[in-house]
């Protein structure tokens, strides 16, 4: 197999210079720290959730409020990580006259990243003014590399990657100003919009990593045929999502969420029809079915809650959750993670039992965690096994892909 | 037996593309529900209340009976014009003055309201089935009549010719050519006119009969039970939906295929 047929894309540019392996393309640096990093919290989480470890006071203010801190860093911090990832990577391809962050400036952004991180674990020494420009300044960083590509593209085929950035840090400034006593305002609520954004953000971005990855396994396997992700279908499921967002912050209790849940399940699933092809069958494939386990999970949250909303016997909103978070969210961070170290170092995309098996581990912790409303007598034990077994296939990760993203791509090209 | 195994086949894809369209009803739903929290549960019942009284109908052997009655009408009321307007339109597509000579007969026929039609059958059939049969048919029959009339008239001449110049027999010509060609244009014809059937039995019953879903409306209204009419209303979308997207949606695009 030639260089062509393992990237078929690539930058036009890459800077000149002699860089470190780990510091030779955007993701290569963020994985390194991004996986320990979330080992380290889902961890620690899970045993101080479960109540085997006291929460880690004096440094956190949140130390009384350590859900906040929890959801906080999954979402702006690990998520914003993938994200930056993925930009770093894709951004350069979808718009080859990009030009790839690399070494120092790289090695800043993603100290900018690690700052951010510690920053929020000492938020009470640092105060909520110090925190907030820490972390906003990462993401306003990271929307200027995104916004002459992405926003101001004439054609805006990605564009509305782009406005779900900028509306994910409006949401960030909102949190950190409820924070600071601007406004009044739940930091739950504001996390359950924040969540939504996500959810529409991993819609968008699953659109492109399918269509990259699965067409690579088409290429590869010299499959007679072309996977198209249709954006009718995508531009649903983000409609029903937004819609059950923001009827979910105004009118929280109401009975229309049940109706909205149910849709935006329906709409996510209606999703799983690209993976029909015309001609010949992918179903099967193993990258097909991990991407499909990613929309499931996603339609298994909001139909719960949907479920939830319509049932007065169940209560087990924010345990469904779970399958978004979790499942849906944990699940893409992860296989953003596996597609991208193989498919950018050079090699390709192929799976193997360990792969395999972390994400039957994902799904399995998911269904603990999101499950609990039917099983409240073993709550603890099934709060801190959720956390154990969804941390493994980040150690597996590091095990088996630390070695691909520390040494130089093995087709020779830069990056 | 190729064609049946083919959709056979495309089945559970095409079953599993319909999470689009439910999405879209659950959203429909949604604004329902909306209407119920702003107007009343008396003027528009919410819909769990609805799905629920529909639950504890579809408990009773007698709204069986009763849905089963309304069924086997507008089965029968299609089956009669399904057949009918089918012979008489490819007759008539087959000759140039049938054809203009049963254009303004039928616009005659659409432009007449069925509830125009449930009157003269009342006079003439008075509160029998025959009625509600009678009505069925003269609204569904124009309806697959232009169907069958426009498919056998646009067949193309090229084709003809190819067909002729091959000497094909003429069972490969009616299988090839006609049929597929024909039925293509009068199958969408047959789904619109057992939607058709289907309004227009609820509608017969309702004012030309004491039994059948249409007539448990009347009592539903007349009793203002508005948590009924809404199921009673949804016992009818829902068979409908289930016949054309579950029954005849995969046989059209199977029909239709080759036109890609």
């Amino acid at each position: 197999m030639n260089q062509e047929q393992i990237a078929t894309k690539h930058y036009l540019h890459y800077p000149k210079g002699d860089f470190p392996p780990y510091l030779a393309y955007g993701f290569r640096a963020i994985f390194l720290l991004l996986a320990p990093y979330i080992v380290i919290s889902i961890l620690l989480w899970g045993f101080v959730f479960s109540g085997y470890i006291s929460p880690f006071s004096p440094f956190s203010s949140f130390s009384n409020d350590m859900l906040s801190w929890h959801i906080y860093e999954f979402l702006y911090g690990v998520g914003i990580a993938g994200v930056m990832a993925f930009l770093f990577t894709g951004l350069p391809e979808l718009f080859p006259g990009t030009v790839p962050i690399v070494g120092k400036k790289l090695a800043l952004i993603v100290g900018l990243w690690v700052l951010g991180r510690v920053s929020f674990w000492f938020i009470d020494f640092l105060g909520v003014y110090v925190v907030a420009i820490i972390n906003l300044t990462l993401f306003v960083w990271l929307i200027s590399y995104a916004v002459k590509p992405v926003l101001l593209d004439p054609l805006q085929r990605h564009a509305s990657i782009g406005y779900t950035l900028l509306i994910l840090f409006c949401i960030e400034v909102w949190f950190f100003g409820a924070i600071a006593g601007f406004w009044s305002f739940m930091l739950l609520d504001i996390f359950k919009v924040a969540l939504g954004g996500f959810m529409t953000l991993i819609i968008l971005v699953l659109r492109r990593v399918s269509m990259e990855a699965m067409n690579e396994i088409i290429t590869d396997e010299r499959i007679d045929d072309t996977f198209i992700a249709k954006p009718p279908r995508y531009n649903l499921a983000v409609f029903t999502i937004v819609t059950f967002t923001i009827v979910e912050f105004l009118f929280p209790q109401n009975q229309i969420l049940g109706w909205l849940g149910l849709a935006a399940a329906s709409a996510i699933l209606a999703i799983l029809s690209d993976f029909v092809l015309k001609n010949e069958s992918i179903f099967f494939k193993p990258y097909t079915l991990y991407m499909m386990t990613i929309f499931i999970l996603m339609a298994l949250g909001y139909g719960m809650m949907g479920y939830d909303h319509l049932n007065s016997q169940i209560y087990g909103l924010n345990h469904f959750r779970h399958f978004l978070t979790t499942g849906a969210f944990g699940l893409s961070i992860y296989m953003v993670m596996i597609i991208i170290s193989q498919i950018h170092t050079g090699r390709h995309l192929t799976s193997n039992l360990f792969i395999t098996f972390s994400v039957f581990l994902i799904v399995v912790a998911t269904f603990i965690r999101a499950l609990i409303p039917f099983f409240t007598e073993y709550t603890m034990i099934m709060y801190l096994s959720s956390s154990i077994i969804w941390a493994l296939p980040f150690i597996f990760y590091s095990f088996q892909f630390f070695g691909y993203l520390i040494k130089p791509r093995i087709d020779g090209i830069a990056g | 037996m190729k064609f049946l195994l083919k959709i056979i086949k495309d089945f559970p894809a095409y079953l599993w593309s319909g999470w689009g369209a439910l999405a879209s009803i659950f959203l429909f739903i949604a604004c329902w529900d909306l209407g119920a929290q702003l107007y009343g549960e008396l003027v528009l019942p919410s819909p769990l209340k609805t799905f629920a009284t529909l639950s504890e109908m579809l408990q009773s052997e007698k709204v069986w009976a009763e849905i089963i009655i309304t069924t086997k009408r507008a089965f029968f009321g299609f089956l009669i014009s399904a057949v009918i307007g089918s012979v008489l339109g490819l007759i008539a597509g087959l000759f140039a003055t049938a054809s203009m000579m049963s254009r303004p007969i039928v616009t005659i026929l659409m432009g007449m309201p069925p509830i125009a039609w449930i009157v003269l059958a009342m006079i003439w059939f008075g509160m029998s089935d025959n009625t509600i049969i009678f009505t069925i048919v003269v609204a569904s029959f124009p309806l697959v009549f232009v169907g069958a009339l426009q498919g056998t008239r646009t067949i193309e001449d090229d084709l003809k010719e190819m067909c002729d110049s091959f000497h094909l027999p003429p069972l490969m010509k009616l299988t090839n050519l006609y049929f597929p060609h024909i039925f293509s244009y009068i199958f969408p014809a047959w789904v619109s006119a057992l939607g058709m059937s289907w309004k227009i039995v609820v509608m017969a019953e309702l004012l030309a009969s004491n039994n059948g879903v249409g007539a448990m409306l009347a009592n539903a209204r007349a009793q203002l039970d508005t948590p009924t009419a809404l199921a009673l209303v949804v016992v009818m979308i829902g068979t409908l939906m289930l016949i054309e997207y579950v029954i005849l949606e995969p046989i059209k695009r199977e029909v239709e295929l080759w036109r890609d």
